[in-house]
This record gives structure tokens, sequence and C-alpha cells, in this order.
């Protein structure tokens, strides 16, 4: 009797003790959690705000209000609305394009044989200690010499592959049997075939991770964009967002609501896919 | 092993047949090659070229001035301080983001109700554009209605003003950084094996000493690697000081790849922007190498 109640006793204690450790430990993460959140519900809060208590600086609107958000979608000077489109069609182009391109490179370098293969293949990898910005305005010259300015080849074409999705798909395409492919070749299956039905089914989650990185990061995209779109016909999302400004500089309210908007889709593809995204990034971090 | 069988194969099949398998493989490597060909390849030795001419308002070369673009970046004061900013820039964000990286990695090392939700939130700024953080950061920054100001009752003009300025747009960046910095840090800290700490509670030790000697070395391989790629992403920085600051004030925030874009689309002076954009190439080749001779012999304890 008096040991079970001591163990009862013993037991409590510990379990308390697990409890304040555990408590203790969400507590210490909040203050960070609330500096990498705050900015984002700052936002929120700002883009329902009815304009006269932003600036009265309130922080949390005394009423909820959306106009807002219909003045970013319905204003005839400035279309929200094409800008998502342009955004959706240049990445979603972009990830289907690396995905093939980068999925066939990283198939000749892992299961064909032929010369040059690793001179070729430590090409591809120089390509990632080049940034972006050295060759951006050779780049874009020749974009508008070709007549590309304010289009979605523009946008798309010269992001079509990538060294990254390239190295990654062929590292997973290396943990696969060989005899698969060779047994399937004996068998009279064409090289495209083997890869169309059985390489790229089987390297599904290294696609997944391939195609949620690029995804997000082309929809991310601001420099080039930037450069090459003139018209609001070609604009995308975050040149968007970044020219509510300039219609209108006081429109606080008008802004953080783009910034919501655009920020919603990336979140999702975050929150869904964290994993094949994470994957991805790790992969991609050498070119950063 | 090549068989009799294979041979008598290779050899039963037309000559056309093996002459299309000898350029199969560069069929598949054809659309990639092409892409990197054109934006690529081409544009980096196009930049070199461009690099040593005067170019019109076109971008087109026209005159051969071999090293000239080069002697005037290098002899004009404004490149100078643009290096000296961007050095600045890039310190505050790759420490900041270190440290920010690391701490969220510690505090979510242990299992606890929560964890998944810190760890997602620290992780959470990876998915976020710069451009769109740059317009939110804008609010938060205002002189007379944003955030920190009515938080500290002040009305400084965050990025306005030439002392914060870059403190501000680094900050900033920091903010950013620090997802990619609580992964790679936080997944350097799952890799250190379980032994070390176990002896090392046995003897007592508690948790600051464990950091301190156990944590903190093993991860110094990682840590150094984050640090580089801290760094190489730093250097690109453009949306940020593109919408915060415009390079200003004066030149306070006016790094090399800001003062690229200036040089060619608001002056196109496109020569002159080839050569720092030669000059930033080289300056990251230096970072880059730095990173491999150290992969080579990173220390593993």
């Amino acid at each position: 009797m008096t040991t079970q109640a001591l163990l009862r006793k013993g037991l409590t204690s510990t379990q308390k003790r697990r409890y304040l450790k555990n408590f203790g430990n969400l507590l210490l993460c909040l203050p960070l959690m609330l500096v990498i959140l705050v900015p984002l519900l700052y936002t929120l809060s700002i883009s329902v705000m009815p304009a006269d208590e932003i600036y009265k600086n309130h922080l949390i609107p005394t009423s909820i209000n959306f106009s807002n958000y219909v003045k970013a979608f319905t204003n005839p000077n400035y279309s929200f609305m094409r800008f998502i489109l342009n955004s959706f069609i240049v990445s979603t182009c972009v990830m289907l394009g690396q995905m093939a391109t980068c999925s066939m490179a990283a198939f000749a370098f892992s299961f064909l044989e032929f010369k040059g293969k690793k001179v070729l293949f430590l090409c591809i990898l120089a390509t990632m200690m080049v940034p972006g910005e050295a060759t951006i305005i050779a780049n874009y010259l020749t974009v508008s010499r070709w007549g590309w300015l304010d289009s979605y080849q523009a946008l798309i074409v010269p992001y079509l592959t990538s060294a990254m999705g390239i190295f990654l798909l062929r590292q997973n395409y290396l943990t696969f049997a060989r005899e698969l492919h060779e047994a399937a070749r004996l068998d009279g299956c064409s090289n495209w075939r083997f890869l169309r039905s059985i390489v790229i089914p089987l390297s599904r989650p290294a696609l997944g991770a391939l195609g949620a990185y690029v995804f997000l990061s082309t929809w991310n995209q601001y420099m080039w964009p930037l450069l090459v779109t003139n018209s609001s016909e070609y604009r995308t999302v975050q040149v968007g967002i970044s020219m509510l400004y300039d219609i209108d500089a006081e429109a606080l309210g008008l802004m953080m609501a783009g910034v919501i908007v655009v920020i919603v889709p990336s979140l999702s593809i975050f929150i869904f896919m964290q994993k094949q995204l994470i994957n991805g990034l790790m992969a991609g971090a050498v070119k950063g | 092993m090549r068989t009799a069988a294979s041979i008598k194969r290779i050899a039963q099949k037309p000559l056309q047949v093996r002459a299309y398998e000898r350029i199969e493989p560069f069929l598949f490597l054809l659309p990639a090659l092409v892409i990197f060909g054109c934006f690529l390849y081409y544009p980096f030795f196009r930049t070199i070229y461009l690099s040593t001419y005067l170019t019109n308002k076109l971008g087109q070369a026209k005159v051969f001035v071999g090293l000239k673009n080069y002697a005037d970046i290098l002899g004009s004061q404004s490149f100078w301080n643009s290096l000296l900013v961007t050095f600045e820039f890039v310190f505050i964000v790759a420490l900041g983001g270190l440290i920010m990286g690391l701490t969220t990695s510690l505090l979510t090392a242990n299992k606890f109700p929560g964890v998944t939700v810190a760890s997602a939130t620290y992780a959470m700024p990876i998915a976020i554009a710069s451009a769109a953080a740059s317009m939110s950061f804008r609010m938060i920054l205002h002189p007379t209605n944003g955030l920190l100001n009515i938080l500290m009752g002040t009305r400084i003009g965050w990025t306005g003003d030439p002392a914060y300025a870059l403190w501000s747009v680094a900050m900033m960046t920091v903010w950013l950084a620090s997802g990619i910095n609580f992964i790679f840090i936080s997944a350097g800290l799952r890799n250190i094996p379980a032994e070390l700490y176990e002896s090392a509670s046995i003897d007592g030790a508690g948790y600051w000493k464990r950091l301190f000697y156990i944590t903190l070395p093993a991860l110094s391989p990682t840590l150094f690697f984050q640090i580089l790629i801290n760094i190489i992403n730093a250097f690109q920085s453009f949306s940020q000081i593109k919408l915060l600051t415009q390079g200003g004030p004066g030149e306070a925030t006016n790094v090399i790849v800001y003062a690229i874009y200036r040089d060619a689309f608001f002056n196109f002076r496109f020569g002159t922007a080839a050569s720092r954009s030669i000059i930033l190439f080289l300056i990251m080749l230096v970072i880059t190498l730095v990173q491999f001779s150290n992969e080579k012999r990173s220390v593993h304890y």
C-alpha cells in the first residue's frame, strides 16, 4: 500500500517534471517563432484593416474588411488576375520542362556509356559556380535581340534546365540496379521506353522534390521577370506586387493584400509538400 | 564481361542501328545542352567579351577598349564603396543567418509536443519570395505607420536614413535566410552520432558543456558549409535592395548586384556592367574554391 502510494507519487512527480520540461521547451521556442510569424501576421492584419486605422497606427483591425483584396483584383489599370495567371503558366512550364530535360540528361549520365561523359558532366556541374547575376546582362541582350522581350518564351526558355536538377536525378538513378536496364534492353525495350515507363515512375519522389522546388523558385523569381517584361500582359506576380506601390504609394493596405495573395500559393506548397521542398532545396543549396 | 552472345548481338546489328546507338546518349543530353549553351555558356563568354568594349544603348559592342572598363571601375570611389557595402551586408547576413539557424536548430533538437509546429515555423521563410517579403518589410519599416516604429515608439526612417538603411535591409535578409539555415543546421545536428553524448552524460556533463565540447565541434563542418552558402546567397541579393532602398540613400546600400543593374538598365553602360559582373563572378569563384578545398579536408571529430 505504502509502496504503491510512493510509486504513484514518484510517477506523478517525474510526469510533472516532464510536463514542465516540455512546457519550458515550447516557451523557449516561442520568441523566435514570433520573430518569423509576426511580419506575416502583421501583413495580413494591415491587408484587412480599414485605411484610417492604418494611419492611427493600429496593430489589429477593429473590424475586418476585404476591400483591399477587391481593389487589387478589380482595378482597371492593374490586372492582378493576369499576373497570377502568368506566374502559374510560367512556373508550370518551367517545372515540367526541367523535369523532362533533367530526367533525360540524368538518364544519359547514369545508364548510358558514351565518349566524353565525364567531361560533359563536369561542364554541367561547373555551371553551378556561375552566379545568375554574372550572365544576366548578356542574357537580357540575347533575349531582346531575338525580339523576345515581353513574351512567355523569355520567362520560360532560359530556365528549362538546371544543373541542380540533373545532379539530383542522377544521384537518384544511380541507386537503381543496372541489371534492370540490361534486362530491359535484352527484351528489346528502347532507352526512351525504359526511361518513360520504368525510370520515371521509380524516381517519383526525386522528381517530386525537383518539381516542388522548381515551381516555387520560379514563382518567387523577381529580377529576370523585372528585366524582360514591360507590359502588364506578361508581368508575373512578384513584379506585379512591387508595382502596386507605383500605382498608389499611399495605399499600404492594398500592397499588403497583394503580398498575401502572392504568398498563399508559396505557403501552400510549403505546407503540403514540405518534405519534397526541403529535399529539393538541399540538392540546390550549392546554387542558392 | 563481354560474352560471346553479346558480341554476336552487336555484330548482328545493322550499321545504322549501331550508329544510332552511338549518338543516342547525345540526343538525351541535347535539350539540356542547348539551353545551357544559349543561356549559360554563351552569355558567360559574351559577358567577358562585352567587358572589354564600349557599348551603345542597345548593348552592341562598339569600341574595343581592352581592360579600360576594369581600370575605370577599380579607379572609381563608387566601386570601392559598393564593394565595402557588399561585404558589410554579406557579413551581417551570413553571421546573422547562422546564429538564427543555430539557435532555432538547438531549440528544436529535443522531442516535445509542438516541436513540429515550431520546426515548420522556423523553416517557413524558405517558401517566401524575397520580393513579397520586401514589400512586407516596407510596411514594417514604414517611418510613421510601420510596426517597428510603433513597437519602439520611434519615428526612424529605417530605409531612408544612411545610418540604418544597410542594417535594415540586412536584418530583413537574415529573416529571409533563417529558414534555409535552420534546415541545414538541424540536419547537421541530427547527424551527430548519439554515442558522443552517451559517454558525456555518464561523465555528468551539463547542457552547456555538452554544447561547447561536443555539439559545436561536431557541427563545425556543417556550420562552415552553411556560412559559405549564406555568403554566396547574400552576394546575389537584389529584390530587397531594389524594393526597399534602390541602393540609397546616397550609395549606402549600393551592393554590387544592384550596381550592375543600375549600370546596365539606368545608364545603359552595358560594357562596364559586364566588367562588374565578371568581378562579381571572380569573387564568388574564390569563395566556391574555398568551399571545395574545405570539403576535402573538413574536420571530423
